[in-house]
This record gives C-alpha cells, sequence and structure tokens, in this order.
C-alpha cells in the first residue's frame, strides 16, 4: 500500500509516466507500396489500409509473439531459449544470466524489429543492416542462399571493418549464439511479413481478409521461407584447391607469387569485368552511383511516387495512397544513399581479409550489393572465370594496397593513404 | 581527515583537496589561538579543540567524497547496464539490503556487484546526509548551509526512492530522471562544502554573473547527455538527431561559458576564481575529447557526417573495459564539472549574496 504510494507519487513527478513496452514496427514501406488502392473500394483508402495492416500485424505477434515474450512455432525450428535470452528488456539474475542481450547490444543500430533503423542508424554509413528481407553479404554459401549459422557468428565475431558493426568477440559464445538465433528470428519475421503483403497484393480481392488458417500462414507461407534458412547449412559454395602457382603466405610482390599477380591483374581487367565498378586505378573510382538492395527499394518506389503525384489527382483513393507513400518514404526508410565501389587500395575488406573470404566474395559477390560474382550463380552452373583462376584476382587484390603505381603519381603505398 | 600542517594550525582538505581551512585561520586571530592552545596540554583546552572543529565543513567534504564515489558507481551501472541486476528493492534478492552475504556480493556477477554495491554506497550517503543535516542544524549558523543541509536531506531520500522505482518499474523515463537528480544532489553537497568553510566571509559580491550562466549550462547539458545515455531502442532516428544536435549544442555552450569565464574571472577574479575557472576549462577540453570517444565507443563511427573513408581499420570490440572507462568516464566528468562550477560560481561572488554569504560573517565570528 505505502509502495503504491510511492510509486504513484513518482509516476506524477516523472509526469510522462512508464515508457511504452517495445513492441514491433510494420515494414510501413513494403505495407504501403503494396496497398495501391482498387477499383471498387467502398471505405477511404486509409481505413482500408490500415484495416490489412491490423490483420498482418495481428497474424505476425500470433506467429512470432513480441519483443518481449518471442513465440518460435515448431516450424521454424527456432531455439525458444535461445531467442528469450535475447528478447526482452536487459535485466540479468542472480548466477549472472542477463536476457534482454539483443537490446543491449544491438537494437541502437539494428532496431527492435530488426529493420536497420534504430536511434543511431542515420549517423552510420553504410546503415546497420536491415534484417527483413533475409539478405546477407558475407556468408559462405550462394549468392540467393540465406547465410549458414557460422556466417553469422562470424560476422558478430570479427566485426564488419570499415562499417560501424562492432566485434563481439568479448561475448561469451552461448551468448552470441542467442544472438545468431535472433537475428534469423527477427529476418524469417520480416520475410513473413513480406509474404503477406505480396499475398494480399497479388491473390486478395478489395474486400476479401487476410486468411488465417493453419493451411495458408504454415504451409503456404512460412515453409518456404524456413526452408531456405534450414538449407543454407548445405548450400555452401564449393571452395577450389589453390594453384600451386600462387604462396599466400608470402607478400604479393614476392617473386613467388609475381606470375599469379599478373593472372591476377589480367583477369581483373578483363573477364572478371571490375574495372567497371573499381575502375582501372581499383580505387573505386568506376561506376558510382549505384544503389545496395535495401535502399533500391525506396529509391525506385520514390521515382514511382513521385511521378503519380505529378499526374492527375481526381482519384481520391490514388491520391490518398500517394501522400501515404510520400511520410512513409519520409519518415519510415533512411535517407537513400548511394552504395560506392570499394577502393581496393585501402586493404579494408567488410567481409574479411583472409584469403578465403576474398573468394567467397568473388565467387558468389556481394549478395543486396551491386557487386557481381565471377563464379556460376548455382550448382551445376559456370561462371566467367573458372574456379582456380580466382585465387589469382584474390592474390592480386591483396597486393593491391602495396602495389607501386607510378600511373597514379604516387611513388609510396597506398595502403597508408586515407587511413584512420 | 584534519590534519596538523606545519605551521600549526589545522588544514582540512576540501572538496578538491585545497585547505579549505587554513586560508581563513590565517586570517582569524582568534581561531589561531584557539588551535594553538591545545599545544600546551589541559582538558578544557581539548574540548575547545573539538569544539574548533568545523564539522559541518568536514562532515560535508566527506559527504562530497562519499557521493563522488557513489555517482561513479551509479555511473557504471548504467555503462554495463546493470540496473535489472536486482530485480528487487529495498530488498536485494529477498535479504534485508545490509544483510545480504558479503561473499556473494563480492564475489558474485558483476552486474549484481555493480547494482549491489551502488545501493550499499547510496545508503551509507544517506546516513552522512543525515549527519551532515544534524551537525548543520546544530552548528551552522549560517542560513544557507542549514537549507541546503536540509535540501540534501530530501533529495536524497527523493533518489532513493527514484532508483527503486527504476528497478521495479523497470522504467527508462524513471532512470533519466534518477540521473538527473543524483548530480544535483552532488551539486547539492559540493555547494555546502563550500558555503561551510570560514572563508567564505571574504567572498563578496561578484563582478559577474558568469559563472551561474556555466552551472546552469553544465546541468542543461548533463541533462541532454542524460537522454542519450539512457536511450530507448524505440526511438526514431529523427528524435536522436534531435537529442544529438541539444548534447552538441550544450557542448558548445558549456565550451564557451568556461572560456569566457576564465577570461573574465582571470582579470579580476580571486586567486581561487581564478584557479577553478582554468581547472573547469580543462576539464572541458578532457570532457569534449572523452565525449567523442563515449560516441565511438556506443554508436561507431558516425561516419555519415564525416569525410568519406573515416573509419576505424579495425572494428571497435563491443563491450571492452576501455570502452567502458571511455564512457563512464564522460558521465564522471560532467558530473565533476558541475560540482566545480558550483565552486566557482560561489568563490566568484556570483551566488555568494543569494545563498547570505556576506551575512555569515557577523555569525561566523559568534561561531569562533
Ligand atoms: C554501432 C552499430 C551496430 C551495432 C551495435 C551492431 N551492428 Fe550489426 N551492423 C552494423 C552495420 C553498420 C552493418 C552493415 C555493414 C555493411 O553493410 O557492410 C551491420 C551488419 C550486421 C549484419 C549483417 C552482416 C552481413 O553478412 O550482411 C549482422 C548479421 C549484424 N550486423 C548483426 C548484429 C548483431 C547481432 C548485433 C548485436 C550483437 C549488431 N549487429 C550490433 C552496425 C551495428
Ligand atoms: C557492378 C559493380 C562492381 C563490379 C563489376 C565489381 N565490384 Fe567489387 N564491389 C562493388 C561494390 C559496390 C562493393 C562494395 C560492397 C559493399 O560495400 O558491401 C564492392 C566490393 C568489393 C570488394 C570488397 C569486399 C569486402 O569484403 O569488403 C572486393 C575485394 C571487390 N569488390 C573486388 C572486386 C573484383 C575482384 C571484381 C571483379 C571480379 C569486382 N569487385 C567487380 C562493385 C563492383
Ligand atoms: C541515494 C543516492 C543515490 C545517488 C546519488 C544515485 C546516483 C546515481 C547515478 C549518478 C547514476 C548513474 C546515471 C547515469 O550514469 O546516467 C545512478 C544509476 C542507477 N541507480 Fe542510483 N543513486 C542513488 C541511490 C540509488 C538507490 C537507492 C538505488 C536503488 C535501487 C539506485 C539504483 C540505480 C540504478 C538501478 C541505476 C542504473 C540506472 C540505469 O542504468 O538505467 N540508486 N544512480
Ligand atoms: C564539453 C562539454 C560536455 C559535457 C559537460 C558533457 C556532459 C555529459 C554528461 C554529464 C553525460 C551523461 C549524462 C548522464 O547520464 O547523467 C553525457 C553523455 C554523453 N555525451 Fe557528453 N558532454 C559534453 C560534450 C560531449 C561531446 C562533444 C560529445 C560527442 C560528440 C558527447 C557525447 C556524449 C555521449 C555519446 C553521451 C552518452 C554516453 C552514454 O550513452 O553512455 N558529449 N555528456
Amino acid at each position: 500500500m505505502r509502495f503504491t504510494f510511492i510509486m504513484a507519487f513518482v509516476a506524477t513527478a516523472v509526469g510522462c509516466g512508464k515508457t511504452p513496452p517495445a513492441s514491433f514496427r510494420l515494414n510501413m514501406v513494403q505495407a504501403t507500396k503494396t496497398a495501391a488502392p482498387e477499383s471498387g473500394m467502398e471505405k477511404p483508402w486509409s481505413s482500408w489500409a490500415n484495416d490489412r495492416q491490423k490483420q498482418v500485424a495481428t497474424i505476425l505477434e500470433a506467429m512470432y509473439g513480441t519483443p518481449d515474450a518471442p513465440v518460435a512455432l515448431a516450424e521454424t525450428g527456432l531455439d525458444l531459449a535461445k531467442l528469450q535470452l535475447a528478447a526482452g528488456p536487459v535485466r540479468s539474475d542472480i548466477v549472472g544470466r542477463k536476457n534482454g542481450l539483443y537490446r543491449e547490444h544491438c537494437a541502437h543500430c539494428h532496431g527492435i524489429s530488426g529493420d536497420g533503423m534504430g536511434p543511431t542508424a542515420a549517423f552510420l554509413n553504410p546503415y546497420p543492416r536491415d534484417y527483413r528481407p533475409g539478405k546477407y553479404k558475407f556468408k559462405s554459401t550462394w549468392r540467393d542462399a540465406r547465410p549458414a549459422r557460422d556466417d553469422l557468428t562470424r560476422v558478430l565475431h570479427d566485426g564488419v571493418p570499415g562499417s560501424s558493426m562492432p566485434s563481439f568477440a568479448l561475448l561469451p559464445p552461448a551468448k552470441v549464439d542467442a544472438l545468431v538465433e535472433y537475428v534469423r528470428y527477427l529476418s524469417m519475421r520480416g520475410e513473413t511479413e513480406l509474404a503477406l503483403y505480396t499475398y494480399a497484393e497479388q491473390e486478395l480481392g478489395v474486400d476479401d481478409t487476410m486468411p488465417t488458417t493453419k493451411e495458408f500462414l504454415v504451409d503456404e507461407i512460412l515453409t518456404p521461407i524456413v526452408e531456405k534458412w534450414q538449407g543454407a547449412e548445405e548450400a555452401r559454395i564449393p571452395i577450389a584447391a589453390v594453384p600451386t602457382t600462387l604462396d599466400f603466405t608470402k607478400p604479393g610482390d614476392d617473386p613467388a607469387n609475381h606470375e599469379s599477380v599478373a593472372r591476377g591483374r589480367a583477369l581483373f581487367h578483363g573477364d572478371g569485368g571490375c574495372v567497371k565498378c573499381h575502375g582501372v586505378t581499383a580505387l573505386g573510382d568506376g561506376q558510382a552511383n549505384d544503389y545496395d538492395d535495401w535502399n533500391k527499394v525506396i529509391v525506385e518506389w520514390g521515382k514511382e511516387v513521385a511521378g503519380g503525384l505529378g499526374a492527375s489527382q481526381d482519384d481520391a483513393g490514388r491520391a490518398a495512397w500517394l501522400h501515404a507513400a510520400t511520410d512513409v518514404i519520409e519518415g519510415d526508410a533512411l535517407r537513400p544513399r548511394p552504395i560506392p565501389p570499394r577502393n581496393l587500395r585501402l586493404g579494408l575488406y567488410r567481409g574479411g581479409r583472409r584469403p578465403i573470404d576474398l573468394y567467397r566474395r568473388l565467387y558468389t559477390g556481394i549478395n543486396g550489393a551491386p557487386m557481381p560474382g565471377v563464379g556460376p550463380s548455382g550448382p551445376g552452373g559456370k561462371g566467367s572465370v573458372a574456379d582456380a583462376e580466382i585465387w589469382h584476382i584474390v592474390n592480386y587484390i591483396r597486393s593491391l594496397p602495396y602495389e607501386f603505381d607510378g600511373e597514379l603519381g604516387a611513388d609510396r603505398p597506398m595502403v597508408a593513404k586515407d587511413r584512420l | 581527515m584534519a590534519e596538523f600542517s606545519s605551521r600549526g594550525y589545522f588544514a582540512l582538505p576540501g572538496p578538491k583537496g585545497q585547505n579549505c581551512g587554513e586560508r581563513n585561520l590565517q586570517r582569524s586571530s582568534n581561531f589561531r589561538q584557539s588551535l594553538r592552545l591545545p599545544q600546551f596540554g589541559s582538558v578544557s583546552v581539548a574540548i575547545m579543540r573539538i569544539s574548533a572543529y568545523n564539522w559541518t565543513h568536514i562532515v560535508a567534504c566527506l559527504l562530497v567524497g562519499v557521493t563522488a564515489m557513489l555517482l561513479s558507481f551509479g555511473a557504471l551501472v548504467t555503462t554495463y547496464e546493470a540496473a535489472m541486476a536486482v530485480p528487487d528493492w529495498p530488498a536485494t534478492y529477498g535479504h534485508n539490503m545490509f544483510l545480504f552475504p558479503w561473499d556473494e556480493w563480492f564475489h558474485g556477477p558483476w552486474d549484481l556487484f555493480l547494482e549491489h554495491g551502488h545501493r550499499l554506497l547510496g545508503a551509507v550517503t544517506g546516513m552522512v546526509t543525515l549527519c551532515l543535516a544534524a551537525v548543520a542544524w546544530r552548528s551552522s549558523v549560517r542560513p544557507a548551509v542549514r537549507w541546503l543541509a536540509v535540501a540534501a536531506v530530501a533529495l536524497v531520500v527523493i533518489q532513493g526512492v527514484l532508483g527503486g522505482a527504476r528497478v521495479l518499474l523497470d522504467d527508462k523515463t524513471v532512470a533519466k530522471v534518477h540521473a538527473c537528480t543524483g548530480p544535483l544532489f552532488f551539486a547539492v553537497a559540493v555547494a555546502i562544502a563550500t558555503l561551510s568553510r570560514r572563508s567564505a566571509e571574504v567572498v563578496a559580491g561578484g563582478a559577474t554573473r558568469l559563472p551561474v550562466a556555466l552551472l546552469v549550462a553544465a546541468y542543461l547539458q548533463l541533462v541532454a547527455g542524460a537522454q542519450l545515455r539512457h536511450l530507448d531502442a524505440t526511438v526514431d532516428p529523427a528524435t536522436f538527431r534531435g537529442l544529438v544536435a541539444l548534447h552538441i549544442l550544450g557542448a558548445v555552450a558549456v565550451t564557451v561559458l568556461s572560456v569566457v569565464s576564465a577570461v573574465v574571472l582571470g582579470e579580476d577574479g580571486s586567486t581561487a576564481a581564478r584557479r577553478w575557472s582554468k581547472g573547469i576549462v580543462a576539464f572541458v577540453i578532457v570532457q569534449f575529447l572523452l565525449g567523442c570517444g563515449a560516441w565511438v565507443a556506443n554508436w561507431g563511427v558516425p561516419s555519415s557526417i564525416l569525410p568519406e573513408g573515416w573509419q576505424l581499420a579495425e572494428p571497435l570490440r563491443a563491450r571492452s573495459v576501455g570502452n567502458a572507462l571511455v564512457v563512464t568516464g564522460h558521465v564522471v566528468l560532467g558530473m565533476l564539472i558541475l560540482g566545480a562550477s558550483v565552486v566557482l560560481a560561489i568563490e566568484a561572488g556570483a551566488i555568494g549574496r543569494a545563498a547570505g554569504v556576506r551575512e555569515g560573517r557577523a555569525s561566523e565570528r559568534a561561531f569562533a
């Protein structure tokens, strides 16, 4: 009783009262983009769109729970115990086991919903990863495949050099494990949401409501998503044997590597097609106005909306939709930013600097980024460069920071330049 | 705390280790006599000696020290997000706070060590505050000191309850308020320690009100900092940008005010005011660097507002001890700057009149 009184006093003193519990944000970009008004709508567009968003939110909550109380359907194969360690507000018990790891370590950048729009995101370049489309860059699997568990573990352990993504090597493995599971959870949730919008756009009539049967939600929507994640472990790209003509233990300018580096340089300027973006100098000064997939969605939709706004406005539903779209682009998305091709003379590799890391980057390209791969796009395919030859490009790339290049007018190793 | 200086009278280490009692004692022949007497040794003289201690000042200095430790502990609790390491209050895992097994606390998990330690220190601080109030009420005739001591008691109680509420409600808004009242309490403790010195009478009406502006700016800056520090992950990027702008603006204000104060007081301030104002400038410079470090440690390099290519070559290690020290250092130094501004404002005479210092002269004599 006395406590209630004290608390009431405090709550009044604080004025604003309690901060509301965290909730998942809907993917407003996709929700609005896929909700173009159709003919025969009886309600005004905004309340119609609102209804549909509520249906999606309800389904998502039933399937995935809330940020404080996650749900793991058996079909997802997610480990609820790990999710509970990572979810919720930060707290720890008497033996020091800490919950709320995601909010403690990640949410201020990646956002509660994993939308890459945490409070600090706008200050970062590149923006933190938006997990919701399920796309990841630095992995050992085929370009279109999901990352394997150990790919995510490696990203957490090493961080992403040259971006703001820190290394979590100081966390015990059990915590990293829980965080990886939570990232997968947020991705599956985000992909489910996307699939629901796509379904609504393509299959649902104006007056239809979203089906909520198990057949639909689990078999039709969830299963394809989960299969991709579970197939990731088997979707690794093959690694060709390292040719005997190169030696990664020696620097690129060592005579033992001359031949290999020359071969790599030829491929870089020739079949590899690297100069188109990275430039003949490899300073990353080629084509530089492209966007990665996350930003491209906003850019392209933004153009569409801007074009639509210019056209005639006699359809009230359409006008409402376009105005809502403008608000969403300005308020619910980060300002799109182009992704420059990397300056390869800095020796800064986001996906890791080991030869095997670079091999993987070149083989599949960088998923979600414009950078294409030179290996085949799937099992049994044929790439623009033979698998074993990729090692020579890797060797050349690794020699670039130390290459003396008269053409650049620089007579010192480029690596010292621009490094913080 | 008190010690004999080579010159045979007491030198009392003050809030920042300077001799609070000394300068004044030199001036007051009354005091010098009463303090020298004990060297001849007699019971009645010994009693006189005890009463000659400026107890209010001694206890206030003790309070400043304990509070500085408490603030540092609290800041560590926040840095390590250990606030919820003990879910109940006022008990600790069902134990009476003071009876919680010492061993389990000291050798227990780091988070528990911090949170329970903060509570224990909070309790010690509360008791010292009560002692201070009692002593001040009994022996200090300077009304400002008395009333500040009462305010300190009120603040420490409120602060304790806020700490409990933060845990019981697990609420970030309460945490922010708790983070802002803590330093307020510290400021009051420092004010008492400064005003209870016997030398306070030398402070005449100041030539400048700048130190008051500095004091206010330092506090507002702290409030802005607390919004960044107790950031809720649901805050959207635009709001965050606003909070950052506020804190940067505050940093500029604090820097400008501290420099201008130092320049103005450097010309016509007392020796103490000159020293303190210069010290604050040094603090602020370090604070600026620590602030940038805290940013990077928490949120990475803000590469979108920096020139192309400004990035760390190696990823930062989240949760390293270095990070924690930089971040916590920024917070603690922020509070020390606030405390130092209080001393400066008093030394420069900027708030002396309001605090009734001038009137204190006669009563001090009565006290002696
Ligand atoms: C300081 C901000 C920040 C914090 C904190 C942070 N990240 Fe990141 N993270 C980033 C940025 C920025 C990227 C994008 C890097 C890029 O695109 O090159 C990223 C990328 C990622 C990726 C994608 C890697 C890939 O292969 O595409 C994952 C997974 C990830 N972070 C997980 C986490 C997890 C889990 C945590 C918490 C333990 C976390 N991050 C904390 C900023 C952060
Ligand atoms: C269509 C443009 C394009 C082409 C063609 C291209 N790249 Fe890239 N490359 C990029 C972009 C953009 C990035 C930055 C990706 C990012 O930041 O996530 C990049 C990044 C890289 C990286 C850095 C990987 C890391 O871990 O940080 C390497 C190495 C690289 N490219 C090598 C090559 C090589 C070798 C070729 C030719 C086989 C090539 N690129 C062809 C656009 C391109
Ligand atoms: C009585 C004097 C007290 C003072 C002066 C004080 C001061 C502080 C300060 C300065 C902080 C750091 C805020 C920051 O770094 O931003 C803090 C944090 C904290 N204090 Fe206290 N405190 C006191 C008592 C208590 C008590 C009795 C509790 C009881 C539970 C408590 C619980 C906490 C908690 C949980 C935090 C962490 C807040 C967070 O990270 O969200 N405090 N305190
Ligand atoms: C020079 C005057 C400055 C003062 C007096 C000051 C003071 C403070 C204080 C007192 C806090 C903690 C608030 C609390 O929780 O109680 C804080 C937090 C913070 N300040 Fe400053 N600050 C200054 C400048 C800066 C600058 C220049 C930056 C960087 C650009 C900066 C970045 C930060 C950050 C990032 C935090 C949050 C720390 C966290 O999250 O743990 N500050 N500041």
